[in-house]
Protein backbone atom coordinates (compact mmCIF):
# COMPACT_ATOMS: atom_id res chain seq x y z
CA UNK A 1 0.00 0.00 0.00
CA UNK A 2 2.63 2.43 1.08
CA UNK A 3 4.62 1.87 -2.07
CA UNK A 4 2.01 2.81 -4.64
CA UNK A 5 1.52 6.28 -3.09
CA UNK A 6 5.14 7.01 -4.02
CA UNK A 7 4.34 7.09 -7.71
CA UNK A 8 4.56 10.74 -8.63
CA UNK A 9 3.34 11.53 -12.15
CA UNK A 10 5.09 14.41 -13.95
CA UNK A 11 3.56 17.84 -13.56
CA UNK A 12 1.75 18.29 -16.88
CA UNK A 13 -1.16 15.98 -15.95
CA UNK A 14 -3.33 18.71 -14.42
CA UNK A 15 -1.94 21.78 -16.12
CA UNK A 16 -4.39 24.64 -16.61
CA UNK A 17 -3.75 27.43 -19.12
CA UNK A 18 -1.19 30.01 -18.02
CA UNK A 19 -2.13 33.62 -18.60
CA UNK A 20 0.20 36.45 -19.43
CA UNK A 21 -0.18 38.56 -16.32
CA UNK A 22 0.58 35.53 -14.18
CA UNK A 23 4.20 36.75 -13.97
CA UNK A 24 4.53 36.00 -10.27
CA UNK A 25 7.93 37.48 -9.74
CA UNK A 26 6.41 40.87 -10.59
CA UNK A 27 3.36 40.34 -8.43
CA UNK A 28 4.88 38.74 -5.33
CA UNK A 29 6.08 41.04 -2.56
CA UNK A 30 9.87 41.19 -2.48
CA UNK A 31 11.31 40.89 1.04
CA UNK A 32 14.91 40.76 2.24
CA UNK A 33 15.47 37.12 1.30
CA UNK A 34 14.10 37.29 -2.22
CA UNK A 35 15.94 40.56 -2.87
CA UNK A 36 19.20 39.01 -1.65
CA UNK A 37 18.70 36.01 -3.92
CA UNK A 38 17.79 38.02 -7.03
CA UNK A 39 20.77 40.32 -6.54
CA UNK A 40 22.99 37.28 -5.95
CA UNK A 41 21.94 35.63 -9.18
CA UNK A 42 22.23 38.87 -11.18
CA UNK A 43 25.68 39.61 -9.76
CA UNK A 44 26.76 35.99 -10.38
CA UNK A 45 25.71 36.18 -14.02
CA UNK A 46 27.31 39.62 -14.38
CA UNK A 47 30.63 38.27 -13.08
CA UNK A 48 30.49 35.33 -15.49
CA UNK A 49 29.91 37.73 -18.40
CA UNK A 50 32.80 39.88 -17.20
CA UNK A 51 35.03 36.82 -16.92
CA UNK A 52 34.31 35.80 -20.52
CA UNK A 53 35.10 39.33 -21.80
CA UNK A 54 38.20 39.45 -19.63
CA UNK A 55 39.64 36.15 -20.88
CA UNK A 56 38.73 37.08 -24.44
CA UNK A 57 40.64 40.37 -23.99
CA UNK A 58 43.71 38.44 -22.86
CA UNK A 59 44.06 37.09 -26.41
CA UNK A 60 45.91 40.34 -27.08
CA UNK A 61 48.72 39.16 -24.78
CA UNK A 62 50.32 37.43 -27.77
CA UNK A 63 51.06 40.81 -29.33
CA UNK A 64 52.81 43.61 -27.41
CA UNK A 65 51.39 46.58 -29.28
CA UNK A 66 47.87 45.19 -29.37
CA UNK A 67 48.01 44.58 -25.62
CA UNK A 68 49.25 48.07 -24.84
CA UNK A 69 46.50 49.54 -27.02
CA UNK A 70 43.93 47.45 -25.19
CA UNK A 71 45.18 48.56 -21.77
CA UNK A 72 45.17 52.19 -22.91
CA UNK A 73 41.57 51.74 -24.03
CA UNK A 74 40.65 50.59 -20.53
CA UNK A 75 41.34 54.09 -19.22
CA UNK A 76 38.22 55.39 -20.96
CA UNK A 77 35.48 56.53 -18.54
CA UNK A 78 33.10 53.79 -19.65
CA UNK A 79 35.57 51.20 -18.34
CA UNK A 80 35.99 53.14 -15.09
CA UNK A 81 32.26 52.86 -14.58
CA UNK A 82 32.48 49.17 -15.52
CA UNK A 83 35.29 48.73 -13.01
CA UNK A 84 33.09 50.25 -10.32
CA UNK A 85 30.13 48.02 -11.22
CA UNK A 86 32.40 44.97 -11.24
CA UNK A 87 33.61 45.81 -7.75
CA UNK A 88 30.02 46.28 -6.59
CA UNK A 89 28.94 42.95 -8.11
CA UNK A 90 31.90 41.00 -6.71
CA UNK A 91 31.67 42.60 -3.25
CA UNK A 92 27.94 41.92 -3.01
CA UNK A 93 28.23 38.39 -4.39
CA UNK A 94 31.07 37.48 -2.04
CA UNK A 95 29.40 38.79 1.12
CA UNK A 96 25.96 37.44 0.32
CA UNK A 97 27.67 34.16 -0.60
CA UNK A 98 29.14 34.20 2.91
CA UNK A 99 25.64 34.81 4.27
CA UNK A 100 24.28 31.78 2.41
CA UNK A 101 27.17 29.65 3.66
CA UNK A 102 26.48 30.71 7.27
CA UNK A 103 22.78 29.95 6.85
CA UNK A 104 23.30 26.53 5.28
CA UNK A 105 26.36 25.29 7.15
CA UNK A 106 25.94 26.86 10.60
CA UNK A 107 22.15 27.07 10.72
CA UNK A 108 22.03 30.87 10.99
CA UNK A 109 18.62 30.98 9.35
CA UNK A 110 16.94 32.76 12.32
CA UNK A 111 19.44 35.63 11.94
CA UNK A 112 19.19 35.95 8.16
CA UNK A 113 17.70 39.44 8.03
CA UNK A 114 20.15 40.97 10.51
CA UNK A 115 22.93 39.15 8.71
CA UNK A 116 21.80 40.64 5.40
CA UNK A 117 21.80 44.22 6.68
CA UNK A 118 25.10 43.81 8.53
CA UNK A 119 26.86 42.38 5.50
CA UNK A 120 25.15 44.93 3.24
CA UNK A 121 26.72 47.69 5.35
CA UNK A 122 30.16 46.07 5.05
CA UNK A 123 29.62 45.63 1.31
CA UNK A 124 28.57 49.27 0.89
CA UNK A 125 31.67 50.43 2.79
CA UNK A 126 33.93 48.31 0.57
CA UNK A 127 32.24 49.59 -2.58
CA UNK A 128 32.58 53.23 -1.49
CA UNK A 129 36.19 52.97 -0.35
CA UNK A 130 37.38 50.59 -3.08
CA UNK A 131 35.38 52.28 -5.81
CA UNK A 132 36.56 55.78 -4.96
CA UNK A 133 39.48 55.82 -7.46
CA UNK A 134 37.22 54.72 -10.34
CA UNK A 135 34.58 57.32 -9.58
CA UNK A 136 37.23 59.96 -9.00
CA UNK A 137 38.72 59.19 -12.43
CA UNK A 138 35.31 59.48 -14.10
CA UNK A 139 34.52 62.76 -12.34
CA UNK A 140 37.88 64.35 -13.22
CA UNK A 141 37.47 63.19 -16.80
CA UNK A 142 34.14 64.96 -17.18
CA UNK A 143 35.08 68.04 -15.17
CA UNK A 144 38.12 68.35 -17.42
CA UNK A 145 40.57 68.00 -14.50
CA UNK B 1 -14.52 51.29 7.76
CA UNK B 2 -15.13 50.53 4.10
CA UNK B 3 -12.51 48.65 2.13
CA UNK B 4 -11.98 47.99 -1.55
CA UNK B 5 -11.53 44.26 -1.86
CA UNK B 6 -9.92 43.16 -5.10
CA UNK B 7 -10.39 39.52 -5.94
CA UNK B 8 -8.69 37.61 -8.72
CA UNK B 9 -11.58 35.77 -10.35
CA UNK B 10 -11.51 32.96 -12.85
CA UNK B 11 -14.31 30.87 -14.26
CA UNK B 12 -12.98 27.99 -16.40
CA UNK B 13 -16.38 27.51 -18.07
CA UNK B 14 -16.48 31.08 -19.38
CA UNK B 15 -13.35 30.47 -21.45
CA UNK B 16 -12.15 33.94 -20.44
CA UNK B 17 -8.85 34.69 -18.75
CA UNK B 18 -8.75 35.59 -15.04
CA UNK B 19 -9.64 39.17 -14.13
CA UNK B 20 -9.69 41.41 -11.07
CA UNK B 21 -13.10 42.18 -9.56
CA UNK B 22 -13.47 44.90 -6.93
CA UNK B 23 -16.04 44.89 -4.14
CA UNK B 24 -16.78 47.46 -1.47
CA UNK B 25 -16.85 45.67 1.87
CA UNK B 26 -17.54 47.04 5.37
CA UNK B 27 -14.96 45.86 7.91
CA UNK B 28 -13.70 46.24 11.46
CA UNK B 29 -9.95 46.34 12.22
CA UNK B 30 -10.18 43.08 14.16
CA UNK B 31 -11.98 41.19 11.39
CA UNK B 32 -10.05 38.42 9.69
CA UNK B 33 -9.28 38.68 5.99
CA UNK B 34 -11.45 35.60 5.52
CA UNK B 35 -14.48 37.49 6.82
CA UNK B 36 -14.15 39.92 3.90
CA UNK B 37 -14.48 37.04 1.44
CA UNK B 38 -17.40 35.61 3.41
CA UNK B 39 -19.12 39.00 3.27
CA UNK B 40 -18.76 39.06 -0.52
CA UNK B 41 -20.03 35.51 -0.86
CA UNK B 42 -23.00 35.99 1.46
CA UNK B 43 -24.08 39.51 0.52
CA UNK B 44 -22.60 40.58 -2.82
CA UNK B 45 -21.81 37.66 -5.11
CA UNK B 46 -22.61 34.07 -4.20
CA UNK B 47 -20.55 32.70 -7.09
CA UNK B 48 -17.24 33.67 -5.46
CA UNK B 49 -15.38 30.45 -4.79
CA UNK B 50 -12.71 29.78 -2.16
CA UNK B 51 -11.76 27.07 0.32
CA UNK B 52 -12.25 27.44 4.07
CA UNK B 53 -13.33 25.24 6.88
CA UNK B 54 -12.22 25.84 10.47
CA UNK B 55 -11.66 29.61 10.25
CA UNK B 56 -9.15 29.24 13.09
CA UNK B 57 -5.82 28.36 11.48
CA UNK B 58 -6.18 24.62 12.02
CA UNK B 59 -7.34 22.98 8.80
CA UNK B 60 -5.00 24.81 6.44
CA UNK B 61 -7.53 25.18 3.65
CA UNK B 62 -7.58 28.96 3.10
CA UNK B 63 -4.00 29.80 2.18
CA UNK B 64 -4.05 32.39 -0.61
CA UNK B 65 -2.13 35.36 -1.92
CA UNK B 66 -3.20 38.41 0.06
CA UNK B 67 -1.68 41.80 -0.80
CA UNK B 68 0.99 40.05 -2.86
CA UNK B 69 2.05 37.56 -0.22
CA UNK B 70 0.86 34.08 0.68
CA UNK B 71 -1.09 34.08 3.93
CA UNK B 72 -3.81 32.15 5.71
CA UNK B 73 -6.95 34.27 5.24
CA UNK B 74 -8.50 33.29 8.57
CA UNK B 75 -5.30 34.04 10.51
CA UNK B 76 -4.55 37.56 9.32
CA UNK B 77 -6.42 40.61 10.58
CA UNK B 78 -7.67 43.54 8.54
CA UNK B 79 -5.71 45.96 10.76
CA UNK B 80 -2.48 44.24 9.73
CA UNK B 81 -3.28 44.61 6.04
CA UNK B 82 -4.56 48.19 5.70
CA UNK B 83 -4.13 51.58 7.34
CA UNK B 84 -7.72 52.74 7.18
CA UNK B 85 -10.91 53.60 5.36
CA UNK B 86 -10.94 53.22 1.58
CA UNK B 87 -7.77 51.13 1.45
CA UNK B 88 -7.45 48.14 -0.84
CA UNK B 89 -6.85 44.48 -0.03
CA UNK B 90 -6.19 42.04 -2.84
CA UNK B 91 -6.88 38.32 -2.90
CA UNK B 92 -5.44 35.94 -5.51
CA UNK B 93 -5.04 32.17 -5.64
CA UNK B 94 -1.76 30.67 -4.46
CA UNK B 95 0.71 31.13 -7.35
CA UNK B 96 2.34 28.14 -8.98
CA UNK B 97 -0.50 25.62 -9.21
CA UNK B 98 -3.31 25.39 -11.76
CA UNK B 99 -6.39 27.39 -10.75
CA UNK B 100 -9.65 25.44 -10.69
CA UNK B 101 -11.92 28.41 -10.02
CA UNK B 102 -11.43 31.86 -8.46
CA UNK B 103 -9.24 31.32 -5.38
CA UNK B 104 -9.29 27.52 -5.50
CA UNK B 105 -6.14 25.83 -6.77
CA UNK B 106 -5.59 22.24 -7.82
CA UNK B 107 -3.66 20.74 -4.89
CA UNK B 108 -3.07 17.36 -6.54
CA UNK B 109 0.55 18.03 -7.24
CA UNK B 110 1.16 19.52 -3.80
CA UNK B 111 -0.07 16.37 -2.10
CA UNK B 112 1.76 14.09 -4.53
CA UNK B 113 4.95 15.74 -3.37
CA UNK B 114 3.86 15.31 0.24
CA UNK B 115 3.33 11.58 -0.21
CA UNK B 116 6.59 11.27 -2.13
CA UNK B 117 8.68 11.97 1.00
CA UNK B 118 6.99 9.14 2.94
CA UNK B 119 5.45 11.31 5.66
CA UNK B 120 4.94 8.51 8.16
CA UNK B 121 6.98 6.76 10.83
CA UNK B 122 9.27 4.11 9.38
CA UNK B 123 10.36 1.63 12.04
CA UNK B 124 10.33 -2.13 11.62
CA UNK B 125 11.29 -3.03 15.18
CA UNK B 126 8.43 -4.65 17.11
CA UNK B 127 6.35 -1.98 18.84
CA UNK B 128 6.68 -1.84 22.61
CA UNK B 129 3.70 -2.73 24.78
CA UNK B 130 2.62 0.90 24.99
CA UNK B 131 3.87 3.74 22.77
CA UNK B 132 7.36 4.36 21.38
CA UNK B 133 8.73 6.86 23.86
CA UNK B 134 10.44 10.12 23.01
CA UNK B 135 12.14 12.41 25.53
CA UNK B 136 11.25 16.12 25.65
CA UNK B 137 14.77 16.88 24.39
CA UNK B 138 14.31 14.58 21.41
CA UNK B 139 10.93 16.12 20.70
CA UNK B 140 12.36 19.64 20.86
CA UNK B 141 14.39 18.90 17.71
CA UNK B 142 11.26 18.40 15.61
CA UNK B 143 8.70 20.43 17.55
CA UNK B 144 8.77 23.50 15.27
CA UNK B 145 8.31 21.28 12.20
CA UNK B 146 5.39 19.35 13.73
CA UNK B 147 3.31 22.55 13.76
CA UNK B 148 2.79 22.41 9.99
CA UNK B 149 -0.86 22.30 8.88
CA UNK B 150 -0.13 21.62 5.17
CA UNK B 151 -1.71 24.85 3.98
CA UNK B 152 0.72 25.18 1.06
CA UNK B 153 1.49 28.87 1.61
CA UNK B 154 5.21 28.10 1.70
CA UNK B 155 5.54 25.83 -1.33
CA UNK B 156 3.51 28.26 -3.44
CA UNK B 157 5.64 31.22 -2.37
CA UNK B 158 8.87 29.62 -3.56
CA UNK B 159 10.45 30.81 -6.84
CA UNK B 160 11.99 27.36 -7.26
CA UNK B 161 8.49 25.84 -7.23
CA UNK B 162 7.25 28.43 -9.72
CA UNK B 163 10.14 27.62 -12.06
CA UNK B 164 10.03 23.84 -11.64
CA UNK B 165 6.63 22.26 -10.92
CA UNK B 166 8.35 19.01 -9.95
CA UNK B 167 10.48 20.61 -7.22
CA UNK B 168 9.38 18.99 -3.95
CA UNK B 169 9.14 22.36 -2.25
CA UNK B 170 9.36 23.47 1.39
CA UNK B 171 6.20 21.81 2.78
CA UNK B 172 7.10 18.30 1.59
CA UNK B 173 10.74 18.61 2.58
CA UNK B 174 9.82 20.00 5.99
CA UNK B 175 7.87 16.76 6.49
CA UNK B 176 10.95 14.83 5.42
CA UNK B 177 12.87 16.71 8.13
CA UNK B 178 10.15 16.09 10.69
CA UNK B 179 10.36 12.29 10.25
CA UNK B 180 14.07 11.96 9.50
CA UNK B 181 14.95 13.81 12.72
CA UNK B 182 12.31 11.98 14.78
CA UNK B 183 14.19 9.84 17.35
CA UNK B 184 11.69 6.99 16.75
CA UNK B 185 12.14 6.90 12.99
CA UNK B 186 14.54 4.55 11.19
CA UNK B 187 13.71 5.46 7.60
CA UNK B 188 16.44 7.91 6.63
CA UNK B 189 18.04 5.42 4.23
CA UNK B 190 14.79 5.42 2.26
CA UNK B 191 13.80 9.04 2.72
CA UNK B 192 17.11 10.84 2.21
CA UNK B 193 17.62 9.76 -1.43
CA UNK B 194 14.20 11.28 -2.24
CA UNK B 195 15.09 14.74 -0.93
CA UNK B 196 18.75 14.44 -1.98
CA UNK B 197 17.76 14.48 -5.64
CA UNK B 198 17.46 16.84 -8.57
CA UNK B 199 13.91 17.77 -7.51
CA UNK B 200 14.91 18.14 -3.89
CA UNK B 201 17.02 20.06 -1.39
CA UNK B 202 19.56 21.52 -3.80
CA UNK B 203 16.97 23.72 -5.47
CA UNK B 204 16.50 25.56 -2.19
CA UNK B 205 18.44 28.82 -2.65
CA UNK B 206 17.62 30.13 0.86
CA UNK B 207 15.24 32.74 -0.53
CA UNK B 208 13.13 32.74 2.69
CA UNK B 209 9.79 33.38 0.97
CA UNK B 210 8.53 30.18 2.65
CA UNK B 211 9.49 31.34 6.14
CA UNK B 212 7.89 34.72 5.49
CA UNK B 213 4.69 33.04 4.30
CA UNK B 214 4.24 30.32 6.92
CA UNK B 215 1.24 31.13 9.15
CA UNK B 216 2.72 28.92 11.88
CA UNK B 217 5.98 30.88 11.80
CA UNK B 218 8.03 27.76 11.21
CA UNK B 219 11.67 28.47 10.37
CA UNK B 220 11.48 26.15 7.36
CA UNK B 221 14.83 27.18 5.89
CA UNK B 222 16.56 26.29 9.14
CA UNK B 223 15.24 22.74 9.05
CA UNK B 224 15.88 22.30 5.33
CA UNK B 225 19.48 23.38 5.96
CA UNK B 226 19.74 20.72 8.67
CA UNK B 227 18.36 18.19 6.20
CA UNK B 228 20.91 19.33 3.59
CA UNK B 229 23.73 18.76 6.08
CA UNK B 230 22.33 15.35 6.95
CA UNK B 231 22.00 14.39 3.27
CA UNK B 232 25.63 15.36 2.67
CA UNK B 233 27.14 13.81 5.80
CA UNK B 234 25.14 10.58 5.39
CA UNK B 235 27.21 9.83 2.30
CA UNK B 236 30.62 10.08 3.96
C1 LIG C 1 34.13 35.18 -2.93
C2 LIG C 1 33.77 34.46 -3.93
C3 LIG C 1 32.40 33.83 -4.11
C4 LIG C 1 31.53 33.36 -3.16
C5 LIG C 1 31.68 33.36 -1.65
C6 LIG C 1 30.37 32.84 -3.89
C7 LIG C 1 29.29 32.24 -3.29
C8 LIG C 1 28.23 31.71 -3.96
C9 LIG C 1 27.18 30.92 -3.38
C10 LIG C 1 27.10 30.52 -1.91
C11 LIG C 1 26.31 30.61 -4.35
C12 LIG C 1 25.05 29.76 -4.20
C13 LIG C 1 23.84 30.65 -4.18
C14 LIG C 1 22.61 29.98 -3.70
O1 LIG C 1 22.62 28.82 -3.28
O2 LIG C 1 21.58 30.66 -3.71
C15 LIG C 1 26.78 31.20 -5.57
C16 LIG C 1 26.13 31.14 -6.80
C17 LIG C 1 26.66 31.62 -7.99
N1 LIG C 1 27.88 32.20 -8.18
FE1 LIG C 1 29.18 32.66 -6.71
N2 LIG C 1 30.56 33.02 -5.23
C18 LIG C 1 31.78 33.61 -5.41
C19 LIG C 1 32.36 33.95 -6.61
C20 LIG C 1 31.76 33.84 -7.85
C21 LIG C 1 32.39 34.16 -9.12
C22 LIG C 1 33.81 34.66 -9.28
C23 LIG C 1 31.45 33.93 -10.08
C24 LIG C 1 31.53 34.10 -11.58
C25 LIG C 1 32.59 33.89 -12.30
C26 LIG C 1 30.26 33.46 -9.44
C27 LIG C 1 29.10 33.12 -10.10
C28 LIG C 1 28.01 32.54 -9.51
C29 LIG C 1 26.80 32.17 -10.21
C30 LIG C 1 26.51 32.37 -11.69
C31 LIG C 1 25.95 31.59 -9.26
C32 LIG C 1 24.55 31.03 -9.50
C33 LIG C 1 23.55 31.99 -8.99
C34 LIG C 1 22.29 31.34 -8.53
O3 LIG C 1 22.18 30.12 -8.53
O4 LIG C 1 21.40 32.08 -8.13
N3 LIG C 1 30.48 33.40 -8.09
N4 LIG C 1 27.97 31.88 -5.31
S1 LIG D 1 5.28 24.86 6.65
FE1 LIG D 1 3.87 26.55 7.20
S2 LIG D 1 3.36 27.47 5.18
FE2 LIG D 1 4.22 25.44 4.74
S3 LIG D 1 2.43 24.07 4.57
FE3 LIG D 1 3.18 23.97 6.73
S4 LIG D 1 1.98 25.52 7.85
FE4 LIG D 1 1.72 25.96 5.64
S1 LIG E 1 -10.12 28.04 7.45
FE1 LIG E 1 -8.99 26.44 8.43
S2 LIG E 1 -6.96 27.28 8.42
FE2 LIG E 1 -8.13 28.95 7.71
Amino acid sequence: MAVETLERPPAETTEAPVYEDDARIVRYKIRTGMFAWMAHRLSGIAIVIYLILHVWGLKALTDRDAFNALIAGYHAPIFKIGEFLLLAAVAYHAFNGLRIVLIDFLGWSPKQKRLFWTLAAVTAAIIVIGGYPSIYAVVTYFTGG
Amino acid sequence: MKLNVKVRRYDPESGKPPYWATYEVPAEPMDSALSLLLHIKWHLDGTLTFRKSCAHGICGSDAMQINGENKLACSVLVQDLVKGDGDTISFAPLPGSPVIKDLVIDQTRFFEKYRAVMPWLINDTPPPERERLQSPEEHAIIEDATKCIMCGACTHSCPSTWADPDYLGPAAMLKAYRYTFDSRDAGSAQRLPIVDSKDGLWKCYTIFNCVQACPKEIDITRWLSALKRKAVTAQY
